[in-house]
């Protein structure tokens, strides 16, 4: 029987910091959307359409079975014919039509007994998620005992002391017992709930607690009660038919299973009545199998990550990108990416979250990447670092990555993986996350080294311990799980690991932004030091530009994924030349100087689905003209500087070949 | 000019913590006192773990405070025993979450939250009136135009979008206070700056008081009128927010105006990689909860706990050796 | 330590709660099911055993609920459980302990093969993802782990013994061989194990493939499974020690909870087999109405799933350092 994992369907496609709305498709309408998706699904349909079928042989079995099985009777163990497509049973009745007949019974218990233990997994499962404290402690105490309590073998027993129990006694027993493994999965739906605020935002306005629980927390759940329901009714398919079987059931009754004890008890296999003894394991069989499937299928539309998608490779690589021939690398540069693009496929199309981005990087220089929600900045540095895959999605349709004269992009994994974190490494997000919580700090360096080195034992250990004291841990820490280490320690030794084998280029995805802003401003003076020291560049993506205002030596602005402007910080701050980068500095209230009133900039991004044919920021921007709705600008070089817009034509001249560095 | 509308004292927030028989118990608010006036804006400042986010849930009755009470227009709300009470308060002090991504209700459309308030506090309003003053409660935060986004479910809006339509939730049930908890720090940095605007209009509008929870002080000075700055559940400094930005006396807020982002100004002195992190508090003993990252900590700071002192007209300040400061600069002066 | 010691608390209560469960069941039941049974012990059995029966049962309204109760607790804890009616004058104990080791056998073994090979496969699937391999085999196993246990134990009979002759149809040996510790006789116990076995492994391990499978695709998307790519770790490292071990862990979880169903289904295929193992036994003592046995024999199927669990856990908490300091 298949036991769903419990996904939760309403968590977003990365919950920090802006994150844009579109793959937030995981939130469905109640109905429309979850409609549609059944039906897309292929297992949901067939598990559909296999119900269906039993459906209307339940509903109505005199039209399809030739004759009602206890009318008529034929001659015995006939095998198959035309006349009797499976023969008939050792007291001369039609086998099909027993199974036509018999349909109704099995149906009937499973829809009820779904039903009936749905219902009381709803009402125990979200109550004790719900209301918590000693509610939750007796109603969870007595789930997981009937959860653990083998049930067929109870119901054997309850059975035995009433034998041939009719058709309301099984069903209430399955019911009263199937419950258990639904609620439980409620449950832990409920108590991930209760940290989502609009359960809190209910109560804050006023509404009562039976209002919640049935209002808010109900429809959330939709696809987890249904798939609750599909359980518990396969559940009944076959424990009904295996009470049956046994003779524990009615057996004056019409169904699968009574038909499975005649079958068995007159020996039907070996008396050249095979098919009285398969055919209704069969239907059981199928039936099982269309709740088994519509399960699953649930399943797949509830965690989004259990979906794949294909990405059409047409009409995503770049038209109208700035031709480049090909060039050799310069030699100061340890990067230099020429013409990336990357595009990943959504449900409702292609997405070109890096359009066309080139710049370059010298040894020991410190990049700093800067853009708001779904601008691209982390699927560029990812793709930079052959990291693209779930649940990032994304495949780079374009371009080059130049690292140490060697285009990335063209290398095999065998060949990526000489170099990875010898050459360059990465530093992600959330170490809580970037960790894996059941190897120790030690263990997870030491995999690191042995991967690309011969060290010794010793000789890893104590380099470990060398980099966690070079981010002032305590070595000692090394035998730590992550959970035991404080949240700015963690950053720490995920920038100590990164550290292990001294790479030229290392790669950070928002390294601070797990941190209060203390924290934050001493990771980032310790990681510049730590840079001055030892020597290598960084690419550091953020979307907090005072961040990189102190620490890096040029700026790359990226906007609707397309590079804004590319220019030396100072400069950059100093003179900010694209209308987006003007707005976005002056989105910082100060604690200096006059209280100004300040504008920020109004209305959003652009939806990267179908992006706009004119310059991207032009909604937004404050010296809009009419050619910046009609044309995209190119990267014009101002003054050293790189800048895609219109205003600054004329001090410009364009960049044809490559985009030089600025020197 | 008399009572206050909110006036919290000695406010206090204790959790259980620990394995199942343990008694250990985190003081996540420990005796914390202060006042919101009408139509003012109060910004209680401090980073994660401090407690702003206890208290903004102690002012808006999600939690009970261990000890310690609320007075609202007056009247204690321990003493809301009725429904009806109950309901009262929740008409008037309504409550702004941090997330947007999870403040709203995903099976239902955006009016959801709206309507729910109206049907619960203003029951007047007859069902036809209902859908104009959900689409006008829309469009009072900017949300044109109103009838088309009143069709639309959560995920098709943006965060900044779906924190205006937590506004419109939190002002279609006309409250004398709003609980704003961290309204803008899940937002791009472009977007907060539409939202506090939206924050003082409403102000300068409706007469509305706010708390303004935040980590970040610079939003802070650009909302607030007065300041409460936490640190570990205590609270450390109080006053108007032009006079303690410009002189702050306690050492904590000082480091927290030292790291403030401000791509603008230059770094400032005090950025030395001070590798402290603000403490879990859990059974304390008595003493300033500062004292292991505090530059100026004396003998007194390990064992007694400086009590918010007054120093000046509005100013306030727990700290046994700013307080001496002023005093002996009192003295002085005198 | 706490948190074993939580379990094995949990655990004692479901005991108490399966020893309650058959010394009320009989009692709520309508009927005099009991009492149709005490009458074929009458004259047969020695006055202290008949007492005994009487409080398991509540057939002689002598003493009160609570009396008997705890007389009834007692007798279970010093492992009197009556006489066998089907195996008359033979005690329960004895009965239930001759068909142990056939199920310990039969099902222990083929449980441990199916969860094993199921994680393991399930693991490669989701690592494989988007192949022809996994593309074919969620819906195979979805629809093979909806398969009735006895329907497909028949199957097997009909396919394999009477159509195909290559494996005994019934029984756990041959008749004509003797009992014991020599070779004829565990060749031929093997013999007549292998369709069982087949049976409950082919059905069983669908629901471990797919739970693994789904549990590894979500924790490859982990950011720590990222971070091992990005450290140029190798592929099946990465499969094994960063998502296999943190995939595993639910499943852990998962394997105890369909343990109930597993079982369930080796009673039914047990069975159809005529094995003489306890599920065998189970069913026997229904039929005959021999209560006492089937009392005894349901404990002892609680006690194995409890078992089971009980390890599943241990090795969860071993795996994952979390679990220790949750408590």
């Amino acid at each position: 029987m298949s036991l769903p994992t419990v996904a939760d369907p309403l968590e977003p496609a990365g919950a920090t910091v802006g994150s844009g709305p579109p793959e937030a498709a995981t939130r469905r309408s109640v109905g429309g959307d979850l409609f549609r998706s059944v039906l897309r699904n292929k297992k949901a349909l067939v598990g559909l359409g296999l119900l269906l079928f039993f459906v209307v042989l339940a509903a109505i079995p005199g039209q399809i079975a030739p004759d009602n099985p206890r009318a008529k009777v034929y001659p015995p163990g006939l095998g198959p014919s035309s006349h009797h497509l499976f023969g008939t049973t050792a007291y001369g009745e039609d086998v099909f039509s027993q199974l036509v007949f018999g349909t109704r019974q099995s149906l009937l218990i499973a829809l009820l007994v779904g039903g009936l233990a749905t219902v009381i997994a709803v009402v125990v499962g979200v109550s004790a998620g719900y209301l918590g404290g000693t509610t939750d402690g007796i109603l969870s105490l007595i789930t997981d005992v009937i959860l653990v309590i083998p049930i067929f073998p109870l119901i054997i027993v309850i059975a035995a002391y009433e034998r041939n129990s009719g058709f309301l006694t099984l069903v209430v027993v399955l019911g009263l017992l199937g419950w258990s493994y639904g609620a439980r999965q409620l449950r832990s739906q409920t108590l991930s709930l209760r940290t989502r605020d609009f359960l809190e935002a209910a109560r804050v306005r006023g509404e009562r607690k039976t209002y919640v629980i049935v209002h808010e927390i109900l429809p959330t759940m939709t696809s987890l009660i249904l798939a609750s329901f599909l359980g518990a009714a396969l559940y009944a398919v076959l424990f009904a038919a295996g009470l049956q079987f046994i003779g524990l059931g009615d057996p004056n009754s019409q169904s699968w299973g009574t038909m499975l004890y005649w079958a068995e008890n007159n020996e039907a296999l070996g008396a050249g009545m095979p098919y009285w003894a398969i055919m209704p394991g069969v239907c059981v069989a199928l039936l099982g199998a269309a709740f088994a499937l519509m399960n699953y299928a649930f399943d797949e539309i509830s965690s989004p990550a259990l979906r794949l998608r294909k990405l059409e490779r047409q009409g995503v690589d770049a038209d109208g990108a700035d031709i480049v021939p090909a060039r050799p690398p310069d030699g100061k540069n340890i990067l230099e990416v020429r013409n990336l693009s990357v595009a990943y496929a959504s449900e409702h199309g292609p997405v070109v979250a890096v359009d066309d981005v080139s710049f370059e990087l010298a040894k020991g220089e410190f990049l700093g990447v800067v853009g708001e929600s779904a601008c691209g900045k982390s699927t560029l540095v990812y793709a930079i670092a052959r990291l693209l895959g779930a649940p990032l999605a994304g495949e780079i349709t374009n371009g080059q990555v130049l690292f140490k004269g060697q285009d990335m992009v063209t290398l095999s994994d065998k060949q990526l993986r000489l170099i990875r974190w010898r050459d360059y490494s990465v530093v992600m997000q959330s170490a809580m996350n970037a960790l894996n919580p059941v190897l120790t700090i030690g263990a997870q360096m030491r995999d690191a080294c042995e991967a690309h080195s011969t060290m010794s034992k010793r000789q890893m250990e104590s380099r470990s311990k060398e980099v966690l004291r070079l981010v002032s841990i305590d070595p000692v820490h090394l035998l730590s799980y992550p959970h035991q280490l404080s949240g700015g320690m963690r950053q720490r030794a995920m920038i100590a690991m990164a550290l292990l084998f001294t790479p030229e280029l290392i790669v950070m995805d928002e390294p601070t932004s797990a941190l209060d802003v203390v924290g934050q401003r001493s990771l980032m003076v310790q990681i510049k030091e730590l840079q001055e020291q030892l020597g290598f560049a960084v690419v550091f993506v953020t979307h907090d530009m005072s961040l990189v205002r102190h620490f890096s030596d040029r700026v790359l602005v990226m906007y609707a994924a397309q590079v804004a402007e590319l220019g030396r910080t100072r400069q950059l701050f100093g003179k900010p030349l694209h209308p987006y980068t003007q707005g976005l500095l002056d989105a910082y209230p100060s604690i200096h100087g006059a209280k100004e009133q300040l504008l920020g900039i109004p209305g959003s991004p652009p939806d990267l689905l179908r992006p706009p044919s004119g310059c991207r920021f032009a909604p937004r921007c404050p010296h809009v003209f009419a050619r910046c709705h009609d044309e995209q600008p190119r990267l014009l070089e101002v003054d050293g500087e790189l800048v895609r817009c219109f205003l600054h034509e004329q001090a410009a001249e364009q960049v044809e070949a490559r985009k030089e560095g600025v020197a | 000019m008399s009572e206050p509308l909110l006036r919290a004292e000695g406010l206090t927030r204790h959790f259980a913590v620990g394995k199942l028989l343990s008694r250990q118990r985190l003081h996540a608010v420990d005796d914390v006192s202060f006042e919101i006036g009408r139509g003012e804006i109060v910004a209680l400042v401090g980073e994660s773990g401090s407690g702003k986010s206890t208290i903004a849930r102690l002012l808006a009755r999600v939690y009970k405070p261990t000890a310690g009470e609320i007075y609202f227009d007056g009247r204690p709300v321990s003493s809301l025993r009725t429904r009806r009470q109950r309901l009262g308060y929740s008409s008037d002090v309504a409550m702004v979450f941090q997330d947007p991504y999870s403040s709203i209700n995903p099976a239902y459309r955006v009016t959801h939250p709206i309507e729910r308030g109206i049907v619960l506090h203003r029951r007047e309003l007859a069902r036809r009136r209902r859908r104009d003053e959900v689409e006008r409660s829309l469009g009072e935060v900017g949300l044109v135009p109103a009838g088309r986004v009143a069709g639309k479910f959560p995920h098709e809006l943006s965060g900044g979008q779906r924190q205006r339509v937590g506004f419109a939730a939190a002002l279609a049930v006309k409250p004398k206070l709003i609980v704003a908890d961290e309204p803008v720090s899940m937002l791009d940095v472009s977007i907060r700056i539409g939202v506090l605007n939206l924050m003082s209009e409403v102000r300068e509008r409706e007469g509305v008081s706010f708390l303004y929870v935040t980590h970040d002080v610079a939003s802070a000075r650009y909302v607030a009128d007065r300041v409460l700055v936490l640190y570990a559940g205590h609270l450390v400094e109080e006053g108007p927010i032009e006079e303690v930005i410009r002189r702050p006396k306690h050492p904590y807020t000082q480091l927290l105006l030292s790291a403030v982002p401000d791509p603008r100004a230059e770094l400032g002195v005090s950025d030395a990689a001070d590798v402290g992190e603000p403490p879990k508090v859990i059974d304390p003993q008595p003493g300033c909860r500062f004292r292991a990252r505090c530059p100026f900590a004396i003998a007194d700071c390990e064992t007694v706990t400086p009590p918010l002192r007054p120093i000046g007209p509005e100013r306030f300040v727990a700290c046994h050796v700013a307080v001496a400061d002023a005093e002996d600069a009192a003295l002085e002066r005198v | 330590m706490r948190f074993v010691a939580r379990r094995l608390g949990f655990f004692l209560v479901t005991l108490w709660a399966a020893v309650t469960l058959n010394f009320l069941i009989p009692r709520l039941m309508p009927g005099n099911a009991a009492i149709a049974m005490m009458s074929r012990y009458k004259g047969r059995l020695n006055p202290n055993a008949l007492h005994a029966l009487e409080i398991a049962f509540g057939v002689n309204a002598h003493q009160s609920l609570v009396h008997a109760y705890f007389t009834y607790l007692g007798n279970i804890a010093t492992g009197h459980f009556g006489i066998s009616l089907t195996f008359f004058p033979d005690t329960v104990a004895h009965q239930v302990l001759q068909a142990l080791p056939w199920t310990l056998a039969l099902v222990g073994i083929t449980t441990i093969i199916a969860f094993v090979l199921g994680t393991v496969i399930g693991l490669v699937s989701a690592w494989r993802r988007g192949t022809a391999l996994d593309g074919a085999l969620p819906p195979l196993f979805v629809i093979t782990s909806a398969f009735p246990y006895f329907w497909l134990a028949l199957l097997a009979i009909w396919l394999f013994s009477i159509k195909l002759g290559w494996f005994p149809e019934s029984g756990g040996y041959e008749v004509t061989t003797t009992v014991g510790w020599n070779w004829t006789f565990f060749t031929d116990a093997v013999n007549h194990s292998i369709l069982p076995a087949l049976t409950i492994i082919v059905t069983a391990i669908g629901g471990w493939i797919l739970t693994m499978r789904n549990n590894t695709i979500t924790v490859l998307t982990e950011d720590y499974v990222r971070m091992a790519r990005a450290k140029g770790l190798k592929p099946w490292r990465i499969m094994w020690t960063y998502a296999g071990r943190n995939a595993i862990l639910p499943n852990l979880v998962g394997f105890a909870m369909s343990l109930g169903f597993v079982v369930g289904g080796a009673i039914l295929v047990e069975f159809v087999f005529n094995y003489p193992g306890v599920g065998w036994m189970f069913l026997q003592s229904v039929e005959n109405q021999d209560y006492a046995l089937m009392q005894a024999l349901f404990l002892l199927i609680t006690v194995t799933v409890l078992l089971a669990i009980l390890a599943a856990d241990i090795a969860t908490a071993i795996l994952d350092p979390r679990t220790r300091e949750r408590g």
